[in-house]
């Protein structure tokens, strides 16, 4: 039987599962190796969850759990290890508004984040996320001049991937 | 005219709600019901392992004939009182790598910041470095004491079977002999010490580097 905190939190994070689902992109590819991620996630998001208090939105609080748990708990199981192939990206397009040549330039982007290492995969995404360079640094352990000069390199390192 | 790469990837980045593999509540159910299998968990079953190993192995030197002769020898030359307090304080350190373990591995919290968590994991995993160092050392010691004692003793007792006069052993034999067994032992404590390394680094591979990499933004 499902007790009270259990319900409340599987409806958290139903709600909020998108992302989940965005961290699992960054740092894993292939289906299976992202449900994996996925459901380690969801099993430290639920040990930490008595903890939660609340006073910050579940997402707030969750994406940093996620973080965490993709950078350093997690343990890719031998089948996650793939490299990252083409038809991964297509779901990551929006086809109402379909355009050829931009969503060729999305598919090499994803595929240069990709090479990234899991520090600078969790920079790209508190800084896609819109998060401020005091949470970024608050979250990583580093100071935010720090956090903004890494971030000023890894555009650069993108450029250098996609321009060689 | 190329927009900045990453404003791209942004201007997307909030547009793709409509995911194909949303997860059910029934989904997420099923989730909560598996184990997790995060490094942590490894880090601590195996860390228990080196533990039971350490303490299983010297549960059974004590159980052993070898050891009641080691006390009636040990008695002999007067060394009974000292090997007994050498005991009470190997085990009060193992006690103390125990407690220091549990301590350390309590603070390992998955709300820290990145850099603190790993610090904290690594911090954990230091302790049972410290205590396999601390094993492979009293190992090493206790080879060349205990060596030394049964070189010099089997060589009396073959000398007066011999009929020797003297049946000391010269000391410069007893030296070499001495001199062998540390080598001895060294030998095993390194190779020991190198092969632990190695899985340790393994387990560690991803935490060190990470933790490498934040270190290193922050000089």
């Amino acid at each position: 039987m499902s007790t009270e905190l259990e319900r409340i939190f599987v409806s958290h994070l139903k709600t909020n599962q998108n992302i989940i689902h965005k961290i699992c992109r960054l740092y894993v590819s292939g289906d299976d190796a992202h449900k994996d991620l996925f459901q380690e996630i969801t099993i430290q998001l639920w040990n930490a969850f008595p903890k939660f208090r609340g006073d910050s939105k579940f997402s707030t609080w969750a994406y940093r759990v996620a973080l965490n748990t993709a950078i350093t708990l997690y343990r890719k199981s031998k089948r996650s290890i793939q490299t990252i192939g083409y038809e991964k990206q297509e779901f990551f397009i929006n086809h109402e508004d379909y355009n050829y040549e931009e969503e060729e330039q999305l598919k090499l982007l994803y595929k240069a984040v990709y090479q990234l290492n899991d520090i600078e995969k969790a920079l790209v995404f508190m800084y896609l996320e819109d998060k401020d360079y005091t949470e970024i640094s608050a979250t990583l352990g580093i100071s935010e001049v720090n956090a903004r000069v890494k971030m000023n390199r890894i555009k650069g390192k993108l450029k250098k991937i996609l321009n060689p | 005219m190329m927009m900045e790469e990453l404003d791209l990837l942004k201007k997307n980045w909030h547009k793709d709600s409509h995911l194909q593999n949303m997860f059910s509540e029934e989904d997420i159910y099923a989730m909560l019901q598996k184990k997790s299998s995060s490094v942590v968990k490894w880090i601590f079953y195996i860390s228990l392992f080196e533990f039971g190993l350490g303490i299983v192995a010297s549960f059974l030197l004590s159980l052993t004939k070898a050891n009641d002769e080691g006390t009636k020898l040990l008695k002999k030359i007067g060394l009974y009182e000292f090997n007994l307090v050498l005991n009470v304080v190997i085990y009060s350190v193992v006690l103390f790598f125990i407690y220091r373990f549990y301590k350390m591995y309590s603070r390992i919290n998955s709300e820290k910041n990145v850099k603190d968590l790993i610090n904290s994991i690594l911090k954990t995993r230091k302790v049972v470095k410290q205590y396999i160092a601390f094993n492979l050392t009293t190992l090493a010691i206790i080879i060349v004491f205990f060596g030394s004692y049964g070189i010099s003793e089997s060589y009396s007792i073959i000398a007066s079977k011999n009929g020797e006069l003297h049946s000391e052993m010269p000391i410069h034999l007893l030296l070499l002999g001495v001199l062998i067994l540390i080598l001895i032992a060294t030998f095993i404590t390194v190779i020991a010490w190198f092969i632990y390394k190695l899985l340790y680094g393994i387990l560690l591979k991803r935490l060190n580097r990470n933790y490498d990499e934040l270190k290193k933004l922050d000089f």
